[in-house]
């Protein structure tokens, strides 16, 4: 199994991100949440991914504007083809 | 034309070691995309409502087959259809469409039983099931059978007829499907089992809904279609196929999600492999982040019931 060197260098931040989306998912498919409850967990997934990668990026010392954006239309392309899927 | 595909798929040093399909400019046009679909869908099911729709599927018979094999599963005798029963199920369908709500109970009062006596079944036990906007009877059962007391009234042992009505129509300015299930116990077999076991004890009236009452006041909006008919199951099995469109944007973002997961599996391998060092975000968080959004989505069952 091939580990990526930057899951290497950082495994616990990834796995952090890992828990935060599995519990993320399970509180989704299992609490029995109102369809809007459901939409602000997928909102709250993203927003904590977003926070992840401030955090994860500038411990790696290369944080700048473009991965900012970068991290923020993956979010962004997530959220509304979710949102467009349900709702 | 080779170097097209690698262009979008592979990170190369023209494309600046990223895939052009990652790129932010790329993400943005494909969200513009879906969006623009979306819409495209949504507009066509409003004008042209016979060309996209809900419950392609579902079927009375459908409804009252896998009904009956949940019973037989565990042990419980089938459920006969009930025209009269089709019939209050109907009715309730139609009174939600026309009082524009979503309830056991009418903002005006009126209750399942009341749908039940209009059609003259006298019952000594009966219980409805409501759902709207699915698309399919598996995802509908699935939906009942995992709901704990709409699962009671499936396999209650004390109902002995069903029936069923789904009807298409205009809930709340969005064209929906809905499906009621009626259950119940003719008073006369009751009697009759009564006095074969010679008891004397009365007879009492149990009513069965798997939720508490919740009225919803909403406005008049009356634009109804009854796709199944009370008096012969078969029949309403030989009702138009229509492309669903919650199942078509359930398509398309599965798609678009496993092109991107993919694009993101190709260029993080081949980053890997040539040892190149670029400043991107994290592919493994992109990937994670975006697989749980594609499990949802596909987990995810689309329509209510109550």
């Amino acid at each position: 199994m091939i580990i990526p060197p930057e899951v290497k260098k950082k495994p616990l931040e990834y796995l952090f991100l890992a828990l935060f989306f599995i519990i993320g998912v399970c509180f989704y498919l299992f609490a029995g949440l109102s369809d809007s409850n459901r939409r602000f967990i997928v909102i709250t997934l993203g927003a904590g991914y977003f926070f992840w990668s401030l955090y994860h990026h500038y411990h790696r010392g290369d944080l700048n504007l473009s991965i900012i954006v970068e991290y923020l239309v993956f979010i962004l392309f997530g959220i509304v083809l979710f949102t467009g899927t349900f709702f | 034309m080779k170097y097209f595909w690698k262009h979008w798929f592979l990170p190369l040093e023209k494309n600046n070691h990223r895939s052009a399909l990652l790129r932010t400019n790329t993400l943005l046009i494909l969200i513009a995309f879906y969006l623009f679909n979306h819409s495209l869908i949504k507009f066509i099911s409003v004008i042209k409502p016979g060309i996209l729709g809900y419950s392609s599927e579902i079927t009375v018979q459908k409804v009252i087959d896998q009904t009956n094999q949940k019973r037989q599963q565990l042990g419980l005798v089938p459920l006969k259809y009930n025209s009269l029963l089709s019939e209050s199920a109907i009715k309730k369908a139609q009174d939600m469409f026309a009082n524009n709500y979503w309830a056991h109970t009418s903002p005006l009062g009126t209750t399942p039983w009341d749908f039940f006596k209009s059609v003259g079944y006298k019952y000594s036990v009966a219980g409805e099931n409501l759902a709207r906007d699915f698309y399919d009877t598996d995802s509908l059962m699935k939906a009942w059978m995992n709901s704990p007391t709409h699962r009671d009234n499936i396999i209650n042992s004390k109902y002995q007829e069903i029936g069923i009505g789904v009807v298409n129509g205009i809930l709340g300015g969005v064209k929906t499907t809905l499906v009621v299930q009626h259950f119940g116990t003719p008073l006369v077999a009751v009697a009759s089992d009564t006095k074969k076991t010679n008891t004397n004890e009365n007879l009492n009236q149990e009513v069965t809904l798997p939720a508490d009452f919740n009225i919803q006041e909403t406005t008049l909006d009356n634009d109804q279609e009854v796709i199944s008919l009370p008096q012969t199951p078969q029949v309403l099995s030989q009702q138009k196929k229509l492309i669903n469109p919650l199942l078509l944007n359930k398509i398309i973002s599965v798609i678009l999600f496993g092109l991107i997961i993919t694009v993101l599996f190709i260029d993080g391998f081949v980053t890997l492999k040539n040892n190149h060092h670029r400043l991107t975000g994290s592919n493994i968080g992109h990937i994670g982040f975006l697989f749980m959004i594609l499990l949802l989505i596909i987990t995810s069952q689309q329509g209510a019931i109550f």
